[in-house]
């Protein structure tokens, strides 16, 4: 694999008159991963992704995807990206293969009987072969996504940039865009993705990023992101088989726990330690003699994590 | 599998074109439209020939009766539905949201100019190609010229290209999709109906990019023989158009014209292909359409100042029947000077306002001259100051508008009336008060202030002393003052102040001179020292970005 980054993207600055969008962002996505961005309304992820995407002059800083400058070389980068913008839209007058050929034919894929097995495999990609002849705005909300993925992936892009793609699908067809992502991924492509529902992206990413009021605020793994942004924080249940009142009063005298409550052969609390701190309150019960049947675990989910991001805008 | 990069110019195999042939010629759309229109050419046709098949004329006069209605329908197919196919389909594009993709799409910005300016009206051409069978009927049948037909058809092709690039362009820059369609309306006809009239005051280039002077020179020979010399002998059309000591054919002048502002609007789409951002025009490019202009207008009115058909009244009374009226009087002279002052400086303030900077830009500018270890925004980048250009435009409208008043001036109808050299220095201070002072606000000061003081110095003084004037004499001297505040009317008192041959009324005989000399003098103050405001601000916000942007990525 080459050492390259797939997408580097240096100081990024976005303006608009005296609102900046984008502040000061740095960001290295490595080959062959699916990179999640996730942030409020107005976080700056569209403005990234239109910088990204060659739509959009930033104010400044560079980005450089597989190599190429995008702002130096704009139809070099065209040709490594695949775009899929927001609610993905399809021109009303065009049938769904009329629609793929004509992009197969705008990136120069072969000659036609070539671009129509590319369209074709493409269609079988994204299982809709059986609609090829059906006009594009008959189609479903989730089949006209799929159709724009389809067409994102025709010229086989290194840089796929999808801006919510699984807005407005059912769990079925988010499951099987989550599928085609991954397996994007595992062939080679770099998938950049965003969305306001960050658990979704755990799920789907290798890695991921934080994005608000234009200020990377973490990024890496799912659970890089949840401790950079302060919330080691989970709920810890053990059921035990007898002596609750003791085990109890043992874990609350240990440090970084509060909040124990027993409630039948339950005994949960609040622990704020590390993951070091918390194998060694297990084997602490188990030394006591005390016979547990059950130990789980409740971390604060992405979703409160974002919205304690959202919330922090409404502050003054 | 092997990409391939298709050429701008293979129109036939450019992707948008066909992805357009795909939507817009589908028998289910077309087929109807082509039967109505196929029924309409069928019927003048026919009935123009039934007519004269009774009334027993010639069937030579009768298969020509039809060619000018075949040619109002083909007018109507091509220039109103398919520029307002072209403006609207672009427009569509942005508001179904896929133009992104075409953004994308790794096309030269040429290849999808062309794309879309084919693309978008095919169903229009096509009508337009089977309503042709019946005009090449009717020419065959009519015995017309190839002489006649072609010129004709030639510009008919031509000035619908250029109809359609102009509906392109308000279709690519206006964001609004109402508005898009009002502003193409208001431009093509703008353009093409209003701005021509200006052939009317001296201004004889603008005619030549409508259809109009080949038209009525094609005329004669598209009429039944005995209409079509009468037109002939009414017309007294010049038989060629007179290029300072050219003679060329009407048809080559007006080609070579409207394919001058297809090129400048293509440079403008394929600017904003590439970078949406982007000012419409370079520099370089405005300095030199900006020029061209001034060789047009010049090279097309100087040759007709001796012959006197430049002068309105002469004109018009050699169009009605070749009576040779008297000299023209100094007023044509004068207000035709200011006109030309007039048109030259609008023209600087569209092209100033296209050029000029934005505070993004020039922070664009500042930070790409940073990355790449430049000193200074290159001076033709869209990021640099838009002064120098804009001081070079007004120079050379100077320069052009003191050659066409000299030309008027010195000509043999106002004898022993002469244009001093130091009325190219007041020609060139009109210009830089005006042009430099409107560049140097909107640059420094933003479209806002710029906006407000249009209003309150441009047009609200020249409202204002109207109405003053029209109460009373009386006031007509103050109003003369306020009037002469606005930088639009300052050519027309520099002309009435600066040429021998002026006469002004004796109520505003004194009140004029003084006015232009002052509000001159105003003039020329506020813009130098709006020149020297914009410096330091530029300086300032150079300063502010390469501060910012001293980071580890810039050093």
């Amino acid at each position: 694999m080459s050492a390259i980054p797939a997408i580097d993207i240096r100081y990024l600055r976005v303006d608009y008159g005296n609102f900046v969008a984008v502040d000061d962002l740095t960001l290295t996505v490595p080959r062959g991963e699916v990179f999640g961005l996730v942030g409020p309304n107005g976080a700056g992820k569209t403005s990234t992704f239109r910088v990204l995407t060659t739509l959009m002059e930033p104010t400044y800083g560079e980005v450089i995807l597989d190599g190429v400058d995008v702002l130096e070389d704009i139809e070099s980068a065209r040709r490594i990206i695949g775009y899929m913008p927001d609610l993905a839209p399809v021109p009303t007058d065009l049938k769904v293969w009329e629609f793929l050929e004509f992009h197969a034919a705008a990136y120069g894929i072969g000659n036609r009987s070539q671009r129509r097995e590319r369209v074709a495999e493409c269609l079988e990609e994204v299982a809709l072969t059986d609609q090829r002849e059906k006009w594009c705005k008959e189609l479903s909300r989730g089949q006209t996504q799929r159709v724009v993925l389809a067409k994102t992936l025709l010229h086989r892009p290194s840089v796929l940039i999808l801006d919510e793609p699984a807005s407005g699908l059912d769990p079925l067809a988010r499951r099987d865009m989550r599928t085609a992502l991954r397996k994007l991924a595992e062939g080679g492509a770099t998938v950049f993705v965003s969305s306001h529902i960050l658990s979704e992206l755990a799920e789907m990413c290798t890695s991921l990023c934080v994005m608000n009021r234009g200020r990377l605020l973490a990024s890496g793994t799912a659970d890089e992101v949840r401790s950079t942004l302060g919330n080691t924080e989970r709920v810890l249940t053990a059921t035990l088989l007898a002596r609750h009142e003791e085990a109890a009063a043992w874990i609350a005298a240990q440090p970084a726990v509060h909040e124990v409550k027993v409630s039948g052969q339950q005994v949960s609390f609040t622990f704020k330690g590390n993951d070091d701190a918390q194998a060694d309150l297990m084997e602490g019960i188990v030394r006591l003699g005390i016979r547990m049947r059950a130990f789980e675990e409740k971390r604060t989910s992405f979703e409160d994590i974002l919205v304690g991001v959202a919330e922090s805008n409404r502050r003054p | 599998m092997k990409n391939t990069r298709i050429s701008a110019w293979n129109v036939w195999q450019n992707p948008i074109f066909r992805r357009y042939c795909y939507s817009r010629l589908r028998a289910r759309g077309l087929g109807i439209q082509l039967l109505l229109f196929v029924l309409v050419s069928g019927f003048i046709v026919a009935m123009t020939n039934s007519i004269g098949v009774r009334f027993g004329s010639d069937p030579v006069d009768n298969a020509r009766r039809a060619l000018i209605p075949l040619l109002v329908i083909q007018g109507i197919i091509l220039f109103v539905f398919g520029t307002a196919q072209v403006a609207g389909g672009m427009v569509a594009e942005r508001d179904e949201g896929v133009i992104d993709y075409q953004r994308l799409i790794p096309m030269s910005p040429l290849a999808k100019v062309l794309g879309y300016v084919f693309g978008l009206p095919v169903r229009e051409w096509a009508l337009f190609l089977v309503s042709l069978l019946f005009t090449a009927w009717s020419l065959w049948r009519g015995q017309v010229s190839w002489t006649v037909w072609l010129p004709l058809y030639t510009v008919v092709v031509s000035s619908a290209l250029l109809y359609h690039f102009t509906g392109l362009l308000t279709g690519t820059v206006v964001k609004n999709k109402r508005w898009a369609f009002l502003v193409c309306i208001l431009l093509v006809f703008s353009l093409y109906t209003i701005i021509p009239q200006m052939a009317k005051f001296g201004l004889v280039f603008f005619k030549y990019l409508t259809i109009t002077p080949v038209f009525e020179e094609s005329l004669p020979g598209l009429l039944p023989a005995s209409s079509g010399a009468a037109v002939r002998a009414w017309q007294r059309l010049a038989p060629t158009v007179k290029f300072f000591n050219l003679d060329l054919s009407e048809v080559v002048f007006t080609v070579f014209s409207q394919v001058g502002l297809i090129l400048t609007f293509t440079v403008m789409l394929c600017r904003k292909w590439r970078w949406s951002e982007s000012h419409l025009l370079g520099k370089l490019w405005a300095a030199g359409f900006f020029v061209w202009v001034q060789v047009l207008l010049l090279g097309n009115a100087l040759p007709l100042i001796e012959p006197g058909t430049l002068f309105p009244s002469r004109g018009f009374s050699q169009m009605m029947g070749g009576f040779q009226g008297p000299a023209p009087s100094t007023w044509e002279a004068m207000a035709m000077s200011g006109i030309y002052g007039f048109v030259t400086l609008a023209l600087i303030f569209i092209l100033a306002g296209i050029i000029t900077p934005s505070v993004d830009n020039q922070v664009r500018g500042w930070r790409r001259a940073r990355k790449q270890g430049a000193t200074s925004i290159p001076a033709l980048s869209d990021g640099g100051t838009a002064f120098w250009v804009v001081l070079f435009m007004a120079v050379a409208g100077a320069v052009g508008w003191f050659i066409f008043t000299r030309g008027l001036v010195e000509s043999r109808w106002y004898p022993g009336h002469i244009v001093p050299l130091r009325t190219l220095g007041y020609f060139i201070a009109v210009m830089f008060a005006g042009g430099v002072g409107f560049q140097t606000l909107l640059e420094g000061k933003g479209g806002r202030v710029l906006g407000l003081a249009t209003i309150f110095v441009g047009v609200v003084p020249v409202m204002v002393g109207s109405v003053m004037a029209s109460i009373s004499d009386r006031f007509a001297p103050a109003a003369a003052w306020l009037i002469g505040m606005s930088p639009v009317s300052t050519p027309f008192y520099a002309s009435g102040t600066l040429l021998s041959i002026a006469e002004l009324p004796g109520n505003i005989a004194r009140a004029v001179p003084r006015a232009f000399h002052f509000w001159l003098f105003v003039g020329l103050i506020v813009a130098l020292w709006l020149a020297v405001q914009l410096r330091a601000n530029r300086q300032k916000i150079a300063k502010d970005v390469l501060q910012v942007a001293a980071t580890p990525s810039s050093q």
